[in-house]
């Protein structure tokens, strides 16, 4: 079987980021947990996370992680405590996006990585950092603020996101509270290529795209959109996909229609809401705008997206979230994403 | 309030320059020739005629020592303090946007001679200027100025003297590969010379002017290896000429490439990996830039838009002489095709031109063997797609007896490759198979037979409840498969959530719970019985349940081992329980028939 196990691995290395790729090591895991040793689990579980991750995936990854801090708890010296904080963290980012896990839940996770990470000899700044995206999302803007705060006081330590990362992060902060200006200074080192990482500026692209046209800086958003969109491939990046089309859907329909195509499937195959929600708020006004013409091209996955079905996607998944954190918080991002829309259609020089 | 000035400590400066900023001690060679040529050009730009030369002289002292001399514009007092004293100030950078001819333009390249040598003598005389100069530095930070009283010929001379572990960089050899290797193409000609021997060093055109024919010979020569094609490459914004030539072996896309980049015919680096996009893995590029800009260490381009913009121009002509090659030499378009499919794949996901251009000649593995688009066309408006190629081999023999054309599309691109194909060719159907509603296309039961299998059908669903199986019957060829097991692979995640239940921690175990149940329906595998199976009707027929359960179980497991399903415990009991029981089922009928 062990045999088997680097088949599958061999071919796990060759395949792009995705589904099929974490089908495959799903396998790998089963193999490893029925004929290897607890630490092959434990490592092909590791390498697991990362490729959930990178698939889109949070939920598994979310699994798989359950297993791995249920096996570090059991035995605290046999695995690694900064690689596991490490993935903890992304546990965070990810956990309040599944509208399913209730609020009490997501919290004591947030107190139980705040214990872990003290008992470990780190400093708070990442759970700070995590703090804001998770209150951002439920509407609590005051402890959003809070946290924001906190998080930049606090000092660097090894449990924080690299430099790039974190000043990308300090620019979204920024956009997300409305201030537009101050959201592109901080993006600034990165657009001037200073400051990057693997994820960075690819990410950034795609956030600073809507604040410059909104900014009526079309040049330079049209520039980084038409360098920036070749970069950006696969599902992990929904949320990025979904600016790229509402950028195009307003200036080059063409392109547009070709995003879609490339990335409604990862929409599809997302079991997480926040992810969904957010794609599915741009194809719903890509899908408007496109049917606006009459259209001979068939559109990917055209008979089961249509806009009556995303209507009743958006509406599905913004109950449960309003549902889940107890206010109506998503109509109002909702209501805020459509204004975005009419202030960068206004902005465009048609 | 008063303003001051950082303090540097210069030693730690010129440190940090010279030992760290470069990744191999012969850069030395480069920065002296780019200043030398640098040089000659700012003499020229005067309107002073001359042919432009530099030297390279070895002296077989102790330590060893080397001059390197060109005939160029020359330092000035002022020249010197301002820029050979100041690190980070360079002559050529007061006019950055018009000063296109040079090459350098940081300030620290003569510092790389710190590595090498405890000290750099630099005498000079400026193209404007009567006196000679000479420069001592010292790589504490120190240096010294006088002029000399003997009259000096217009130009600079650099002399090296080797730290005793630097020695071998002052060998003749070493000198001359590393002349070579940085200025076999610089269009001032460069000697060097020891003992009264003097040898030309660039006297060869470089690759990127040369005949096609031409070029397919030098990269045989320098790559011990024919290149399948030469593809020209320019790029008018990047002031890039060169060529890409077609390796003749399949190159894996996690490769390292290592293309050859020039700027303005100086090296400056033999493994640049990203100057091409990164489909582009089937070629290896030597080319030459006028306007693209290097980093300080001068091994690679600052990757600002022009150089994005330039690498997308580059695969642009890839892509066109490809699309060129199908109305010229159509062996030569499939030889390609054949030796780097891979690449090809990767390009075609990428562009829908080339996309149009390649899938015809692809191929891909299929029910009926592996078979290129075109052929599969030309039988197939209808085609099913696996998402994996464990799905693939589920079904593969048996999709095949049913006529099905099933693609497999578990290898890189494939499912990708074979999903767009209805945006070019609008008349074919395409399906991504759901590995579990297969067996749904075989044919049912009549109404008779179907009321016969239920007893059994039944109780093998008992059975294999607890493996999360459901079984069904269905009459379909080849007749010796007595069952098909089909699971899609979220029964794997199904087994990892399990897993997971079993043992996280009490904040986990409900937040597993609810993915569990909440985001995925509980996956079931199917076991299809094949009623045109003798062995499956016999087992149907027997009224014998002792016999049907071993049946049963041996039917399930004996699906798993030739799927390559992993067995867990209570499955291999199984296996092991039927098989045995068949076994004594035997010795007592040879028994009895004995007695």
């Amino acid at each position: 079987m062990r045999e088997r196990y680097n088949e599958l691995r061999r071919m796990s290395w060759e395949l792009p980021q995705g589904k099929q790729k974490i089908m495959v090591m799903e396998k790998m895991i089963r193999i490893a947990d029925l004929y290897m040793t607890e630490e092959d689990a434990y490592q092909t579980r590791i390498s697991y996370l990362t490729a959930a991750s990178e698939a889109g995936a949070s939920e598994k990854m979310i699994i798989a992680f359950a297993w791995c801090l249920a096996k570090f708890e059991g035995n605290p010296g046999k695995y690694s405590y900064h690689e596991l904080l490490w993935y903890y963290k992304w546990i965070l980012g990810a956990i309040w996006k599944i509208p399913e896990i209730r609020l009490e839940q997501i919290e004591s996770l947030f107190e139980h990585f705040k214990v872990m990470s003290e008992q470990y000899g780190y400093n708070l700044r990442a759970y700070y950092h995590k703090q804001v995206n998770y209150t951002l999302s439920i509407g609590n803007f005051d402890a959003a603020a809070k946290a924001y705060k906190l998080w930049r006081t606090i000092p660097r330590d090894g449990l924080a996101d690299c430099k790039a990362c974190e000043q990308n992060l300090f620019g979204i902060y920024m956009f997300r509270i409305d201030y537009i200006k101050r959201g592109m200074q901080a993006m600034k080192p990165i657009l001037e290529g200073k400051l990057r990482c693997g994820s960075i500026p690819e990410n950034t692209y795609s956030q600073v795209l809507l604040p410059l046209l909104k900014l009526g800086k079309y040049e330079q958003a049209s520039k980084i959109a038409n360098k920036a969109y070749h970069m950006i491939k696969g599902p992990e990046y929904l949320s990025e996909h979904g600016k790229f089309l509402l950028f195009f859907t307003v200036t080059s329909p063409t392109k547009a229609k070709k995003v879609y195509n490339e990335t409604i499937e990862f929409a599809l195959d997302s079991k997480v809401g926040w992810d969904r929600l957010e794609y599915f708020l741009c194809a719903r006004f890509f899908l408007t705008e496109w049917h606006k013409k009459k259209r001979k091209i068939q559109l990917v996955a055209g008979d089961q997206v249509t806009l009556a079905w995303l209507d009743q996607e958006i509406q599905r998944i913004s109950q449960a979230f309003n549902y889940r954190n107890g206010n109506d918080y998503i109509h109002l991002f909702i209501a805020q994403h459509y204004k975005n829309i009419q202030e960068i259609k206004d902005a465009y020089p048609e | 309030m008063n303003n001051m000035n950082f303090q540097v400590n210069l030693q730690g400066i010129i440190d940090l320059l010279s030992n760290h900023l470069y990744s191999d001690p012969g850069v030395f060679i480069r920065e002296l020739l780019q200043n030398g040529i640098d040089a000659i050009t700012g003499r020229k730009r005067l309107g002073h005629t001359f042919e432009g030369q530099i030297k390279v002289e070895l002296f077989t002292s102790t330590p060893r020592r080397m001059s390197f001399s060109d005939n160029g514009l020359g330092l000035t007092q002022t020249d010197i303090e301002l820029f050979l004293a100041r690190i980070g100030s360079s002559i050529k950078k007061e006019n950055l946007d018009t000063s296109d001819d040079f090459i350098g333009h940081f300030g620290v390249g003569i510092l790389s001679c710190f590595v090498i040598s405890e000290e750099i003598v630099l005498i000079t005389r400026s193209a404007v200027s009567e006196e000679g100069l000479e420069w001592r530095g010292r790589p504490d930070g120190t240096y010294s100025l006088k002029t000399l009283t003997k009259k000096v010929p217009i130009g600079t001379t650099v002399y090296l003297s080797a730290k005793p572990e630097y020695e071998e960089y002052f060998e003749y050899y070493q000198v001359s590969n590393l002349l070579n290797k940085y200025g076999e193409y610089l269009p001032t000609p460069i000697v060097l010379s020891e003992d009264n021997y003097n040898m030309n060093i660039n006297e060869s055109s470089p690759p990127w002017l040369m005949s096609k024919k031409e070029a397919m010979e030098y990269v045989e020569r320098t790559d011990y290896s024919t290149p399948i094609d030469i593809i020209p490459l320019h790029s008018h914004l990047g002031g890039v000429t060169g060529i890409a030539h077609i390796l003749p072996y399949a190159v894996s896309l996690q490769d390292e490439k290592k293309h050859r980049v020039y700027l303005k015919n100086m090296l400056l680096s033999d493994k640049m990996s990203n100057i091409l996009p990164s489909w582009a893995f089937f070629v290896n590029s030597i080319i030459n830039t006028t306007s693209l800009k290097p980093t300080a260490s001068r091994e690679g381009f600052q990757e600002n838009d022009l150089f994005h913009a330039v690498c997308d121009e580059l695969g642009v002509c890839i892509k066109r002489y490809l699309i060129e090659l199908v109305d010229k030499d159509m062996d030569l378009f499939q030889q390609i095709i054949r030796i780097h499919y891979v690449s090809l794949k990767t390009m075609a996901v990428e562009d829908d031109a080339l996309y149009e251009l390649f899938i015809r000649h692809l191929k891909f593995e299929t029910s009926y063997g592996d078979m290129k688009m075109d052929d599969i066309l030309k039988d197939h408006t209808t085609i099913l797609v696996t998402a994996s190629l464990d799905e693939f081999r589920q079904i593969a023999r048996v999709a095949k007896a049913q006529e099905l054309m099933v693609i497999n599309g578990g290898y890189v691109h494939d499912l990708d490759l074979v999903r767009n194909l209805t945006q070019v060719e609008p008349h074919i159907t395409v399906e991504v198979l759901d590995i579990l509603k297969f067996s749904n296309r075989f044919e049912e039961l009549d109404n008779e037979d179907h009321a016969l299998t239920q007893p059994f059908l039944k109780y093998a669903s008992h059975l294999l409840e607890k493996f999360q199986c459901q079984p069904l019957v269905r009459w379909f060829e080849p007749s010796e498969i007595p069952v098909m097991y089909n699971t899609n692979q979220e029964v794997n995640f199904f087994r990892l959530t399990e897993e997971s239940e079993k043992v996280a921690n009490p904040l986990f175990s409900d937040i597993v719970l609810v993915i569990k149940d909440e985001l995925y329906e509980k996956p079931y595998a199917k076991l299809c019985f094949n009623y045109n199976n003798v062995m499956v009707r016999k087992a149907m027929e027997s009224s014998d349940l002792t016999l049907q359960k071993a049946s049963i179980e041996l039917f399930y497991t004996q699906a798993l081992l030739l799927g390559n399903h992993p067995m867990g415990p209570e499955e291999l009991r199984l296996m092991n329980d039927s098989l045995l029981h068949f076994m004594n089922r035997g010795f007592e009928n040879a028994n009895g028939a004995l007695q």
